[in-house]
């Protein structure tokens, strides 16, 4: 019986180191931004503790980064919020992906994975739904939680000591993992179509600064793929005429 | 004041991460937007690396077409098509994309 116990135990601990591993990509590219976080928000003039706080229980680095603008002009309470809410809106749509997944797990589980679901964990979790563990993702939440707060915490300390890693370009890192993490997902038409238009979209409404453009281009992008799953019409030509679109933008 | 912020600021990303993941939320997710939201993983993805490899990050003009973000990105693309291995995609091209950058004209 404790052999058992101990051999789940074991198993559960190696599932998380298999989900830290996994995230590790992501958890080196958030690093650049993290000492970002730290730093600007020490030289906005916030306390140590403050600006640990939002690293620690705000825990979005978007977020951060506007809040600390606004307590910088002295933003009222209101406009802070309704701006966190319209930058924070697309964890709705995490959420809503994960319910069938995360909702019928204990309180604990909920509350937990709930905190950490941030783009980078439904990057790694989003796609796997029916191979999804919940230590596994608690690994990778975890340890890309504690590496988000150690790299704010080295911002917040030596901030203005440390060179600027922007040009470093560790963004890409992101830009591999999610590759690595679409391509091999990209089975059918309308999967095909879903990426295109997202592309697409995105580099648009960025390019114009729409606000919202995340939650937007998403969404256009999830009803183009899930149209051509329904109605399965003229799917090629309808990517096709995307990229037109984009030559000609 | 600023802590009392960070806190209610919190709130807000907290419920938008945690809202549909309550059971007690009285929603039945029906088929069709289980199908629906099937192509979220692909779509968010793809909306969030798209910028950064085609635009510059303060101003978000267009970053000419030939760049090591693009030709990079590409060869992730062909390695995960070809090996679905999510570790060596990354780490090949982010090699690559290193020495482009540091010996970019």
């Amino acid at each position: 019986m404790s052999d058992i116990v101990e051999q789940r135990g074991n198993d559960n601990r190696s599932l998380m180191w298999q989900g830290t591993v996994a995230m590790m990509p992501l958890s080196i590219a958030v690093v650049p931004w993290g000492l970002l976080a730290g730093s600007y928000a020490v030289e906005s003039g916030l306390l140590v503790i403050e600006a640990q706080a939002l690293s620690a229980i705000l825990f979005a680095g978007a977020a951060q980064l506007v809040a600390i603008g606004m307590f910088n002009t002295g933003a009222s309470l209101v406009t802070m919020l309704i701006t966190t809410f319209f930058i924070t809106s697309r964890h709705l749509l995490y959420s809503v992906a994960m319910r069938e997944t995360i909702s019928p797990l204990p309180l604990r589980w909920r509350l937990t994975l709930g905190f950490l679901l941030t783009d980078e964990l439904f990057a790694l979790i989003g796609h796997r739904q029916t191979s999804f563990n919940r230590y596994y993702a608690l690994g990778a939440g975890l340890s890309f939680y504690l590496i988000w707060n150690l790299a704010s915490f080295v911002g917040i300390i030596g901030g203005s000591v440390i060179p600027n890693l922007d040009s470093l370009g560790l963004d890409f890192a992101i830009v591999a993992t999610f590759i690595a993490l679409v391509v091999p997902n990209v089975k059918t038409k309308p999967v095909l179509l879903t990426v295109l238009v997202a592309l697409v979209s995105s580099v648009v409404l960025h390019r114009l600064q729409v606000n919202g453009a995340l939650m937007i281009a998403s969404l256009v992008a999830m009803i183009a793929g899930y149209a051509a799953e329904r109605y399965g019409v003229g799917v090629s030509t309808e990517s096709s005429q995307d990229i037109d679109k984009e030559k000609r933008g | 004041m600023i802590l009392l912020s960070i806190l209610a600021m919190t709130l807000v990303v907290f419920l938008s991460r945690y809202l549909f993941l309550a059971p007690t939320l009285p929603l039945k997710l029906g088929s069709e937007v289980k199908r629906f939201l099937k192509y979220s993983s692909p779509a968010i993805l793809t909306v969030i690396l798209a910028p950064i490899m085609f635009l510059e990050g303060e101003s978000q003009q267009l970053m000419p077409l030939v760049n090591p973000y693009l030709i990079a990105a590409v060869i992730a693309t062909l390695l995960a098509w070809k090996t679905a291995n999510v570790l060596l995609t990354t780490g090949v091209s982010f090699v690559a994309f290193l020495l482009m950058n540091v010996f970019w004209g």
